[in-house]
């Protein structure tokens, strides 16, 4: 299983297809924004997004977008706060603060948020 | 109470005769009053529509904003035959659009690091820095300017009054001293009043205005005891992205490229923008061609936050004519009975939800039309702000300062909202920000300007 230091480690890429959206590792979801979202309800109510761990991957379904590569835009980037599965959730250290950039053919610039990058927990 | 009746006469606007607009460059059919029930529904649909039904508002609110708009358009086209009124209000679009996206774009070509650590002081002296820079920037070009390194300075402990304060005074009230601060201002400075008049009569009213907010500010975010001592801070401040600093003077130089000040600019009339709005386009286009990559990747630079301000007020512009025109003609036939109190209310409450720049100029002539003055006449604006300053202090006070009362009193407001949640930060909805912030802090202080400066004028 690749661990979230593996995958930023390596460049390793995550994919995007539509709004469905797939992490080369596996993760609790706390917030996400796109665009002006700020996602936090990942229930199978959300009508803005809900997430699935599988093996190895973890998926994620904007409910909101048809498509990613439409809504964010060059310079945009879709943060996420994320805490590593097997790691402790109540543990503010383990919250990761990570990025992902849309790119062309489906492939997704996962990278750790810098200092530059304004994101709020 | 007599006070209290007029000016909710004002706001009811009650009326449909004929009427001069402006001073009398165009005589116009009033519109009914039913046609400002575009503009209602458009406020109300921008208050509860990121409320009630996000997804809906968020997929068809240019649509909504176009369409409700349109609504005015055919009905002065076709119920009224009134197409100057509509061509004002173009010109008046475009150029409230070209400023902003000019200094939105070049703005966010500049990357400004603050890496120190934050304290209320701090913050205070950036909201006070921020004040006194809109008065050179435009409120605007300072919010556009500040308002991420004000985040990242204080991203261990952000909450939304940070940015509401911010709102308060970078985006609307420091701007009240000089005419490129706030647009109403350099209207009335392109009727007549002298550039320094507002310094000079609108000081000792600022600053006292700022202060008090700023320690309002100062003592809620003492409260605010999240501290963060993991990281160590070198105390400097980086710029980056300067060459932009060209673009923004190019654009504070073009607001005065107007025939109306330099009379060897060209008219480029019967087309309703000038050579001002081409310059300001043209530095959209090159600000944003020549940025450095990343800087905006930094920046997360997008034009969706400028795509929502040209929509949601390409149907303000559009659906407030009606109002405008009504309250023109009321604040003219009330003119004679309306005191200082009535007017500093009216433009400031109306300047709340309208655009104050229209609201602004109706009261202007209506105060010129009081006391015999003729707002056509540039000799007539100039003596009357001799003669009466009071009046004209009053109004410039009102229109810059309740621009802060809700989220669309002012431009820069929605633009600061959006990138703050782009930034992640939960911003108050619509009614939030006026019943938590705009209503209890920002009332208070404006009544308490009225108490000392207007009560009983």
């Amino acid at each position: 299983m690749r661990t979230l230091d593996h995958v930023l480690k390596n460049s390793v890429i995550g994919l995007h297809y539509g709004n469905r959206v797939i992490l080369p590792f596996e993760c609790e979801l706390l917030k996400i924004v796109v665009d002006s979202s700020i996602i936090t309800d990942f229930s199978s109510m959300s009508e803005d997004a809900e997430y699935v761990i599988n093996d190895g991957f973890t998926e994620i379904y904007f409910h909101s977008f048809e498509s990613l590569e439409e809504k964010v835009t060059q310079y945009e980037n879709i943060k996420l706060v994320i805490v590593e599965k097997g790691k402790d959730l109540f543990d503010f250290e383990n919250h990761r603060k990570i990025c992902l950039s849309v790119k062309e053919n489906h492939k997704l610039q996962i990278k750790e948020i810098d200092d530059e990058t304004l994101f709020v927990e | 109470m007599n006070t209290l009746l007029k000016i909710f006469s004002l706001i009811l606007l009650f009326s449909s005769s004929i009427f001069a607009s402006e001073g009398g460059h165009h005589t116009a059919v009033l519109p009914e009053v039913y046609m400002i029930a575009p503009f209602i529904l458009l406020l109300l649909m921008i208050a509860t529509g990121p409320l009630f039904y996000h997804h809906f508002w968020e997929k068809h609110y240019p649509k909504i904003a176009v369409f409700l708009g349109l609504i005015t358009v055919v009905y002065y086209l076709i119920v009224l035959g009134d197409y100057v009124s509509l061509m004002h209000t173009l010109a008046e679009y475009l150029s409230f659009i070209a400023l902003l996206a000019s200094l939105f774009v070049a703005s966010g070509g500049i990357l400004i690091k603050v890496d120190k650590k934050s304290t209320p002081m701090l913050n205070v002296l950036i909201l006070l820095f921020g004040s006194i820079i809109a008065n050179i920037i435009g409120t605007t070009g300072a919010s556009m300017l500040l308002i991420r390194p004000f985040i990242k300075v204080n991203q261990g402990r952000i909450k939304p009054y940070h940015v509401i304060f911010f709102i308060f005074l970078v985006s609307n009230i420091g701007g009240a001293l000089t005419p490129i601060g706030d647009p109403p201002l350099f209207l009335g400075f392109l009727k007549g009043i002298e550039f320094f008049w507002f310094i000079q009569h609108v000081w000792y009213i600022w600053l006292p205005t700022v202060i008090l907010l700023l320690i309002i500010f100062y003592f809620i975010d003492s409260r605010n005891k999240v501290e963060d001592n993991s990281k160590e801070y070198s105390g400097k401040i980086h710029v980056s992205g300067t060459k932009n600093f060209i673009f923004l003077l190019i654009i504070l130089i073009s607001v005065f490229i107007d025939p109306a000040v330099m009379s060897w600019v060209p008219s480029l009339a019967p087309l309703p923008f000038g050579i001002r709005e081409i310059i300001m386009f043209s530095i959209v286009y090159l600000s944003y061609k020549t940025a450095d990559k990343e800087i905006l990747r930094a920046n997360e630079f997008d034009f969706e936050p400028i795509k929502e301000v040209a929509y949601l007020f390409v149907g303000i512009f559009a659906t407030m004519i009606p109002a405008l025109q009504l309250i023109a003609y009321e604040a003219n036939v009330l003119g004679d009975k309306l005191n200082v109190s009535i007017f500093y209310w009216a433009t400031g409450i109306l300047s709340g939800f309208l655009d104050n720049a229209p609201t602004y100029l109706n009261f202007l002539s209506a105060e010129l039309g009081k006391f015999g003055f003729d707002i056509s006449f540039k000799e007539n604006v100039h003596q009357f702000a001799i003669e009466y300053p009071i009046y004209l202090q009053a109004i410039s006070v009102a229109a810059v300062f309740f621009g802060a009362l809700s989220y669309i009193g002012n431009g820069p407001n929605f633009m600061v909202k959006s990138i703050c949640e782009r930034a992640g930060i939960k911003m108050p909805s619509f009614f939030a920000y006026m019943a938590k912030y705009s209503i209890p802090i920002l009332i208070p202080v404006f009544t308490l300007v009225w108490l000392i400066f207007y009560f009983g004028k």
